[in-house]
């Protein structure tokens, strides 16, 4: 409403009634967002659509404002304005006095601080509680791992040696059939002791092992 | 108009009870952080909600961020108001003046109907358009007597010189 009043006022200030030369519609030193394009947002039409036929010679105009009135509102409302004002500024006061003594009674602060302590001395309690539970853990997860390690590198160890052994006595026996090698000190005289001793290796043997006394041909 | 406080809507938790400094830069700037629901740019306004069936409409006054919906979620309910006239021809408001105070204090906007409304009741000093609306009415009234008066005694001097 009152931009109504402030176009009329504007109407007063500046020329004689504003020419119409821009065609049907308000216009636009009237009613700035007005122009032949812009169609109101409401009723059953949307946006694009084209205003009737009926409606081609419609001159729409603002409302008529009488100026006195309208110098007598506005400083109505310059003054309710004011007071208004003044009347946030006091109960601003107001509230900013309450938070400050609630923020310095002493009453309460004595109870609040006692409160206060107890809480942090208890949850200092449970802290220290879980603490020792939580070291308890982890100590003995740590000497499960070192357990654990332990038996694992005696395991190895014992692996170690055990085939340590084993390849020892491989070794060992090599060194035993060495011992019946042939070799180039001996060939002559182990080729002499075959020849000496012909050994009759004209049998069959059976799956498991057994010379075979009885074949088929016998 | 009766004076009894709206009675304070479940308020989401740290709404009401923690300090509030709300309202656009410059007004009221203390602590710390917004409400839960922080706006950016919003700010608290005293307004309406519609409530009630068809044909029977009922408000709270309510303070609310300026960008919820009208009905939605409010901080505070501050009074409730009855527009439609009672059986002795009242309509009936209350209002909740201290946490009003507490708003404004806190740099809370009105709407305008919550203007009025507030300048009727006297907390707040008259809105200009309400005297104005009644001006209005009362020399459109006396237009209308006039016009009803004077045509009265001229219709009246013909019949006494016709018969």
């Amino acid at each position: 409403m009152l931009r109504a009043l402030c176009r009329c006022r504007h109407v007063l200030a500046g020329g004689p009634a504003p020419g119409h030369g821009h065609g049907p519609g308000p216009s636009p030193t009237l009613c700035p967002g007005w122009s032949p394009r812009v169609v109101p947002a409401r009723g059953r039409k949307s946006r694009d659509d084209p205003p009737a036929k009926s409606k081609a010679d419609r001159l729409k105009m603002p409302p008529p404002v009488d100026p006195e009135e309208l110098l007598v509102v506005l400083e109505r409302y310059r003054q309710h304005r004011l007071v208004l004002g003044a009347l946030r500024a006091e109960f601003r006061a107001e509230v900013l006095q309450k938070k400050r003594e609630e923020r310095l009674s002493g009453e309460n602060s004595v109870e609040l601080l006692e409160e206060h302590r107890r809480l942090m001395a208890w949850n200092d309690e449970e802290n220290a509680r879980q603490r020792a539970r939580r070291e308890e853990r982890l100590r003995k997860e740590a000497e499960e791992e070192r357990r654990r390690k332990l038996e694992a590198q005696e395991q190895q160890a014992r692996k170690m040696e055990a085939f340590l052994k084993e390849k020892e006595k491989e070794v060992l026996q090599l060194q035993e059939e060495a011992k019946s090698f042939i070799t180039l000190e001996n060939l002559d005289a182990r080729i002499e002791e075959c020849l000496d001793n012909p050994r009759n290796y004209n049998f069959a043997i059976d799956k498991n092992g057994r010379v075979v006394k009885r074949t088929m041909l016998s | 108009m009766g004076l009894g406080g709206g009675a304070a809507a479940d308020a989401f938790p740290g709404a009401g009870a923690s300090s509030v400094r709300v309202g656009r830069a410059g007004v009221m700037v203390q602590l710390g952080s917004r409400l839960l629901r922080g706006y950016r740019g919003g700010h608290v306004v005293i307004r309406f909600a519609l409530g009630g069936c068809a044909n029977r409409p009922f408000f709270r006054i309510v303070a609310a961020y300026n960008k919820r919906a009208r009905d939605g979620k409010y901080l505070e309910q501050l009074g409730c108001l009855d527009p439609l006239p009672n059986a002795h021809g009242e309509k009936v408001a209350g209002l909740n003046l201290e946490r009003l105070r507490y708003w404004l204090g806190s740099g809370a906007q009105l709407s305008r109907p919550a203007e009025k409304l507030l300048g009727l009741a006297g907390f707040l000093p008259l809105h200009p358009m309400t005297v104005t609306g009644a001006e209005r009415l009362r020399r459109r009234r006396q237009r209308e007597e006039q016009a009803g008066t004077a045509p009265a005694p001229a219709p009246g001097d013909t019949p006494g010189a016709e018969p």
